[in-house]
């Protein structure tokens, strides 16, 4: 991927933050450090959060290193560096609500943890901060209260904000690839389609002039011929509102015996409809396969007529004689189409089975 | 003798065809494999019938067809193709050809097919059909065409289903008490009005665009 993925940009970010609040700190230990108890101390930490802000800048800036001992440390570094003010700022004026030592320096952690694992990760490290720093003032003011809320809503949101752009990165990412894989597709389709397929269609025609043992072998490339051309058919997925394109469920049955007839564009149906009719149909084609002999031919005719959809199948088998439809039927040969009856029944359609220059069945689904 | 170019871009399958058709009886007098290439010798050579692949190097057959016919519209045109790019095959018939088989087919089924082309006859398969219903469908329910879109009769689309569910001519004559030559009419007919509205949108549209003021409409 050529392009800075997301999570980089998102630690870079917390480094940046991590730079403007040791600035903001160093800036208020400039003012302040002649009224604190032990000003030597108060410089310490202030050069320990400017050693740790590069440490964690390098560290989490590397994915392998983004784990539990990393996010731990700089807990505890956050957690060391805010407690130490203890040593520093006077009781009486932290009483009051002043500021702590590394102030909204603190604020980072909080924010590598949410990064890192989401939102309640980022809630309890703010839960943790909050601790030490309520700890630190020794009572419960208004203002304590409110950095403590502050901080917790920082961890939340933030953490979840971050899933949420993961995740549509992610999903970015795989339409991309998707996408990529159809164009990949599609190339080769127009490869074979181009070489392989005329190959194969000459094979089996010439084959099927010469007769004998090369009109086995025409057949069988006859075969593959159709086989591999509906493989290499681009089949789009489903659409996201659930719909299909009935002609990419029934291509598949193509074969030198069954012939397909649809309209040149999509018709769609919700993808369960859709799922039923192909199955409906696969039954028919089954039926067909069984009762018919080799030589059966069967065609697959799709309609789309706006308000419903028909699908029918009809075959060159010997069929049976009108109102012999009983006879026909404990013979067995048409316990399959009763079944697709109550196939397309379930799905709010119908289907009705003739007999007339072979047995045709017709499958019809309201839209 | 019968004239005949074949237009392919397979030199094996070319020569293969031309061969079948040499002995048949017809006189092949081109065989090319390239889009320009073919439109020339097609509108200078004036051939009787035309076979024409979809899937050329340097463009699409649909192409082909449409030069050819603008400076000689008698040529008949049958698309003989192994693409199953139906919206192709649907674009080659309204642009003109006549028929459509596939590569599959067999050797005397593509000469009983090439057989009526150049008599002037439909050749239709189920598949061909079937698009030429969904085609019919889909232009009476498109908003912009809903009005004067054309329209199948009621027996025209009978028969057309016949057609797209494998049934043979003399099948479809005897199922609905018609003699061969009419079931064969009513084919050639949804052919023709289609073809008719091709045309007719084409010149609209260049009549929007103002190019009919160069005096000269394609």
């Amino acid at each position: 991927m050529g392009l800075v993925g997301l999570e980089v940009v998102l630690w870079r970010a917390v480094a940046v933050y991590r730079f403007v609040a040791l600035g903001y700190a160093a800036v208020l230990m400039v003012n302040n450090y002649h009224s604190y108890t032990r000003p030597w101390l108060g410089w310490t930490v202030l050069a320990v959060m400017a050693v740790w802000s590069i440490v964690a800048t390098y560290t989490y800036g590397r994915a392998d290193l983004r784990g539990w001992p990393l996010l731990i440390a700089d807990l505890l570094v956050t957690m060391g560096c805010l407690i130490a003010s203890h040593w520093v700022v006077t009781e009486a004026s932290l009483r009051r609500g002043s500021a702590t030592l590394p102030m909204v320096w603190v604020a980072a952690v909080v924010a590598a943890w949410s990064f890192s694992g989401g939102r309640w990760r980022g809630v309890i490290a703010a839960l943790f901060i909050s601790g030490a720093d309520l700890w630190l003032r020794g009572s419960v003011t208004m203002a304590t209260v409110n950095a403590t809320v502050l901080l917790l809503l920082t961890g939340f949101i933030l953490g979840y904000v971050v899933s949420l752009a993961l995740d549509a990165e992610e999903q970015l990412q795989r339409a991309t690839k998707l996408e990529a894989a159809t164009k990949e597709r599609e190339r080769l389709a127009r490869g074979i389609h181009d070489s392989v397929l005329q190959v194969l269609a000459i094979i089996s025609k010439r084959g099927a002039e010469l007769g004998g043992e090369a009109a086995e072998l025409g057949r069988l490339a006859g075969e593959q011929e159709v086989t591999l051309r509906a493989l290499v058919s681009v089949a789009p997925p489903p659409t996201a509102s659930g719909q299909a394109d009935l002609r990419e469920r029934l291509r598949p049955f193509a074969s030198a015996q069954v012939q397909i007839a649809s309209p040149a564009t999509v018709v769609p149906l919700p993808a369960e409809v859709a799922d039923e009719l192909a199955a409906a149909v696969n039954s028919a084609l089954d039926n067909v396969r069984v009762h018919g002999g080799p030589q059966t031919r069967a065609w697959v005719l799709l309609e789309d007529e706006g308000d419903s959809v028909t699908v029918t199948i009809r075959d060159n088998g010997p069929g049976f004689p009108n109102g012999r439809l009983a006879q026909a039927a404990q013979e067995g040969r048409l316990g399959v189409a009763q079944s697709i009856v109550g196939r397309l029944r379930d799905i709010g359609g119908s289907a009705s089975v003739t007999s007339h220059d072979g047995t045709e069945v017709e499958l019809r689904v309201p839209r | 003798m019968t004239t005949v170019i074949v237009v392919d871009d397979h030199p094996m399958w070319r020569d293969g065809v031309a061969r079948d058709l040499a002995e048949a009886g017809y006189q092949v007098i081109a065989a090319v494999g390239e889009a320009a290439q073919a439109v020339r010798l097609g509108t200078s050579l004036k051939p009787e019938v035309m076979i024409v692949d979809l899937q050329l190097a340097d463009g699409s057959g649909v192409e082909v067809i449409r030069g050819v016919l603008a400076t000689h519209p008698q040529a008949r045109i049958l698309v003989l193709s192994a693409s199953a790019e139906q919206q192709d095959v649907l674009e080659a018939v309204k642009a003109g050809a006549l028929g459509y088989l596939v590569k599959s087919a067999g050797r005397d089924e593509f000469l009983e097919a090439v057989r009526r082309t150049a008599q002037g006859d439909a050749v239709f398969t189920a598949g061909l059909a079937g698009l030429v219903l969904g085609e019919y469908r889909r232009l009476a329910a498109a908003p912009a065409t809903g009005s004067d879109a054309p329209r199948l009769t009621d027996r025209e689309t009978e028969v057309l289903r016949l057609v797209a569910k494998g049934l043979s001519y003399k099948q479809i004559a005897e199922r609905l008490v018609l003699s061969h030559r009419t079931v064969q009419n009513h084919v050639q007919n949804t052919l023709g009005k289609l073809q008719l509205h091709n045309r007719v949108e084409l010149v609209r549209y260049a009549i929007e665009q103002g190019l009919d003021d160069s005096g000269r409409v394609e």
